[in-house]
């Protein structure tokens, strides 16, 4: 069986797969599994040509996507109906907001499986904002707060070389669309209009909600397209916060140098807002082994291999008694996710939604080259937001669901 | 004398010296080859974005293995650094708190441009970077040591050259056994419709777009007469013009009056269709959903291969018209006897097959031969091609009817019963009455056409084409015998048929 999954782990996301494989072969002996690695770039180009392999290229069996992947997916045949493979196969004991995003639109046939999943907070150094502020919960609750702390923090740590108040918590080092949905979010916008029919981005709260999270680079307190490795860290004491997944906190604990605490991210409405990002997993149509895949799907919604794997990869267990599992027997700090999880939202699981988050990045990726280089404005950002609005309204009359 | 730097670079080129499919599986030797060499804790191949200076990474390796991973770093802020790297082809890291050097490959890679109607290949310059790290503070990369990078770079870029060509090469071959595929497809198809149905998906297939579609014209190529269109579920979906919503309908006219073709940015490609100048259509391709950019290969290949399509839906059309042409009757516009028999056929099968109903109606002019005889044949033709067109409006879209011969009709009403079958005799009866010859060639009477209509229907009174055009005849005779002007249903007057 061959196995695509994205770089979850960073540099050690092969070593992670390899122990879990191990592990799976311990109960299926006989099973080959071969893991590639794949940058969600690749594999969101790749998905596209599955249908037609051509000769030599590589054919997966099973396939981890974002949970907002399957209706694409399905609808353009390359994700296997589940429930054909197996009529028993359920999803009763999934977590309640994941559940939806493994079905085909309108129907009940399951095409792809949780597997994981992450959601934002903010986790900052607590030696650090102790310098700024008296009470870093209060003030950290809204995104002027934030703002307001980013700057005492500057100020503080001016003489560091290389300080950045926030740590970049995307991984390419660049502006990340996902962060951007919880500032979209307070202001009452959102990438589509509930019925899924129209969508929002040209609307002036979209916009707001972008332009609050590109402040963070515009003012400088977040280090973008920079090598990695020289940015302002947690760990090394240049950065003092991260708007972040729980991806990659792990680091925290064994330093033992600071103590990191964990917050929802700071509003910028009424309500704290928190983005959930399922992974699933999903067997490919045309793939050769489908009995393996489906033995490994099920393998890994069991509850103590979904607990051995979140902790591995530093995620959340997709299911109810592993997530409740984890996180009650984590530190204090994680339980905070608990709350997080109650204001959670994912993305919706139409055809279309990662051909928007595509546009998005694009213009993301844009507009970081041009703050970059000193060039970005707020017209032109707005203006290209217009544009993704109008292509995303015609991508939606396009495909319906 | 033993010269280790030549030696060290044989040996490096010694393990590129194979065949590589791509830069990828080229890298995926190259880059574990340098680290091992140069005792690296990692090396980064990046892509230079020369239009936004960037630098965006590709993949890693590391000691255990390779990967595909991502990253953008811009070089504007570092103008030293960039100098140093353009100028030496090697610089270090100004950021990095630990030894990494940045080293340049360049190499070419092979372009086709369409130049007119030629295909030329153009070889452009490719720029990547290589960024190579160790994690020990101490082992700083000597001047020796950046002196052998620089060969092993230029090692690399030179390997890069060729693969680069190969896979080229490899790329349009493969576009030309697709093509070649494709062609035979097309070839092999007996019916339009199939044909440019098979040619679609395949197009589909081999080029991986998300959607395809084939815009048929009308004949000066002004209005858009049908569409067939694949999507990425593979569906084919057929459509009308009239159906286009309005501004996809601008949106493709504009683009066949400017002749605009490829767009790459907006992942749409736009090959009209021309055989001698006239359009016929044109096919768009389309990577919307997926953003993956169309590759201009792609392009020019497809557009190769379009006057293949075009002249075949051009002839298609021409033989679509010669065949309306050789089944309609040219006076009175109505199918022929012998297009009308084959559906007739088809219709009595298919009602035999569904246990479905059908009625048939025989008719003919009254007096017709005196009318001819007394106001010339170009009143008799006038009458016919009146007649006809009151038959012809006044039909549902499923009926069927013919010119049997003279002034003889015949009309085939599907899933209709004889009662339906009278309602619409009553109906072309009153519309027919209501026909009055041009005064000036009766002396100012009024003279009006009727017609006598006999009616029999499926299964009652026959069970195949002849007998049931043999019982409408015969109960069209009963209404000429001193009722003409009316009609009637055989089974009502059978036994006075029959006699």
């Amino acid at each position: 069986m061959i196995l695509w999954v994205m770089p979850d782990s960073g540099a050690r996301t092969k070593t992670d797969y390899q122990k879990l494989v191990e592990r799976f072969k311990k109960e299926h002996p006989s099973a080959q599994i071969t893991v590639q690695v794949l940058t969600r770039n690749q594999l969101w180009k790749k998905v596209f040509t599955l249908k037609h392999p051509a000769a030599g290229e590589v054919i997966p069996d099973l396939i981890q996507i974002p949970h907002y992947w399957t209706a694409l997916l399905t609808r353009s045949g390359v994700a296997e109906n589940l429930s054909k493979l197996d009529p028993g196969l359920s999803l009763s004991s999934a977590l309640a907001p994941l559940r939806a995003h493994c079905y085909k639109p309108g129907t009940k046939d399951l095409y792809s499986y949780p597997w994981w999943f992450d959601m934002s907070a903010l986790h900052y150094r607590v030696d650090h904002l102790k310098f700024v502020t008296k009470n870093p919960e209060e003030e950290l609750s809204t995104w002027e707060g934030l703002l307001d702390v980013c700057a005492r923090l500057q100020e503080y740590f001016k003489e560091v070389d290389g300080y950045y108040p926030m740590q970049n918590g995307d991984w390419r080092g660049s502006l990340s669309t996902r962060s951007t949905f919880m500032e979209v979010w307070g202001r009452g916008a959102d990438l589509f209009t509930p019925d899924l029919r129209d969508t929002l981005i040209h609307t002036p709260a979209f916009k707001q909600g972008v332009k609050d999270y590109i402040d963070l680079a515009l003012k400088q307190y977040m280090p973008i397209l920079r090598e990695r490795g020289s940015l302002g860290t947690m760990i090394s004491g240049k950065a003092s916060m991260l708007l972040s997944r729980k991806q990659g906190l792990a680091s925290f604990h064994g330093r033992g140098r600071s103590r990191v605490r964990t917050l929802p991210v700071p509003r910028t409405g009424q309500q704290p807002q928190a983005y959930l990002s399922g992974m699933n997993l999903m067997i490919n149509t045309v793939g050769k082994d489908k009995e393996t895949a489906l033995e490994f799907i099920k393998w890994s919604s069991r509850a103590d291999n979904q607990v051995k794997y979140a902790s591995a990869m530093e995620v959340f267990p997709a299911f109810e008694d592993s997530f409740e599992q984890l996180i009650f027997s984590s530190s204090q700090r994680l339980q905070t996710y608990a709350t997080i999880l109650a204001s959670a939202r994912a993305l919706p699981n139409i055809t279309i939604t990662g051909t928007v988050i595509e546009l998005l990045n694009k213009i993301l990726a844009v507009s970081a080259t041009q703050i970059v280089e000193g060039r970005f404005t707020q017209a032109s950002l707005d203006i290209e937001l217009d544009k993704a609005a109008k292509e995303t309204q015609y991508l939606l009359s396009l495909y319906e669901g | 004398m033993f010269d280790k730097e030549a030696f060290t670079l044989f040996k490096f080129a010694k393990k590129l010296n194979q065949s590589f499919q791509n830069r990828r599986e080229l890298l995926d030797c190259a880059l574990p080859a340098l680290r091992d060499l140069f005792k690296l804790d990692r090396v980064y191949f990046f892509n230079w974005q020369q239009e936004r200076a960037l630098l965006s990474l590709n993949l890693m390796c590391k000691k255990e293995y390779c990967m595909d991973m991502q990253e953008d770093i811009s070089v504007l802020g570092e103008p030293d650094f960039l100098k140093t790297l353009l100028r030496d082809g090697i610089a270090d890291s100004t950021e990095l708190n630990y030894p990494a050097v940045y080293v340049l490959l360049r190499w070419k890679k092979p372009n086709m441009i369409l130049d007119g109607e030629e295909v030329r290949t153009v070889r452009k310059d490719s720029v990547g970077v290589l960024r190579l790290e160790r994690f020990r503070r101490n082992r700083h990369f000597t001047e020796a040591e950046k002196k052998l990078i620089k060969s092993v770079a230029a090692e690399i870029s030179h390997n890069l050259t060729n693969t680069e060509e190969d896979q080229a090469k490899n790329q349009r071959l493969n576009i030309a056994t697709a093509l070649n595929d494709l062609a035979t497809i097309f070839a092999s198809s007996l019916r339009l419709s199939d044909g440019l149905e098979l040619i679609l998906q395949g197009v589909q297939k081999y080029f991986r777009f998300d959607r395809v579609r084939l815009y048929q014209t009308n004949y000066d190529g002004t209005k858009i007469k049908s569409i067939l269109g694949i999507d990425i579920s593979g569906e084919v979906a057929r459509q009308t013009g009239e159906d286009l919503p309005e501004d996809e309908r601008t949106l493709l006219k504009e683009i066949f009056s400017s002749g605009a073709t490829y767009r790459s940015i907006n992942n749409v490609v736009y090959i009209p269709l021309k055989v001698q100048r006239k359009k016929v259509g044109f096919l768009t391709f389309d990577n919307l959903l997926s953003r993956r950019r169309i590759d201009y290969l792609d392009f020019i290949s497809l557009k190769q291969f379009s006057s293949q399509i075009a002249l075949a839906i051009d002839n298609a059309s021409l033989f679509e018209r010669v065949q309306e042409l050789s089944n309609y009757d040219e006076l009175t516009k109505l199918p022929v006897r012998r297009f009308f028999s084959e559906k007739f056929s088809e219709e009595i099968y298919r009602s035999k097959r569904f246990d479905l109903i059908l009625s048939l109606i025989v008719l003919d002019i009254d007096l017709f031969k005196q009318i001819n005889d007394t106001y010339g044949h170009q009143i008799g033709d006038w009458a016919l091609k009146e007649v006809s067109r009151v038959i012809r409006t006044s039909l549902r879209q499923t009926d069927f009817p013919c010119r049997y011969g003279g002034d003889e009709m015949v009309i085939m009403l599907p899933r209709t019963n004889d009662e339906e079958a009278k309602i619409i005799a009553k109906r072309l009866k009153e519309r027919i009455n209501a026909i009055a010859i041009p005064d000036r060639y009766t002396d100012g009477q009024r003279v009006t056409l009727s017609i006598s209509q006999g009616i029999a229907s499926f299964p009652q009174d026959g069970r195949n084409a002849e007998e049931l055009f043999e019982k409408a005849d015969k109960a069209l005779y009963w209404v000429k015998d001193g009722r003409r002007g009316t009609f009637a249903v055989y089974r009502e007057v059978a036994d006075q048929v029959e006699e």
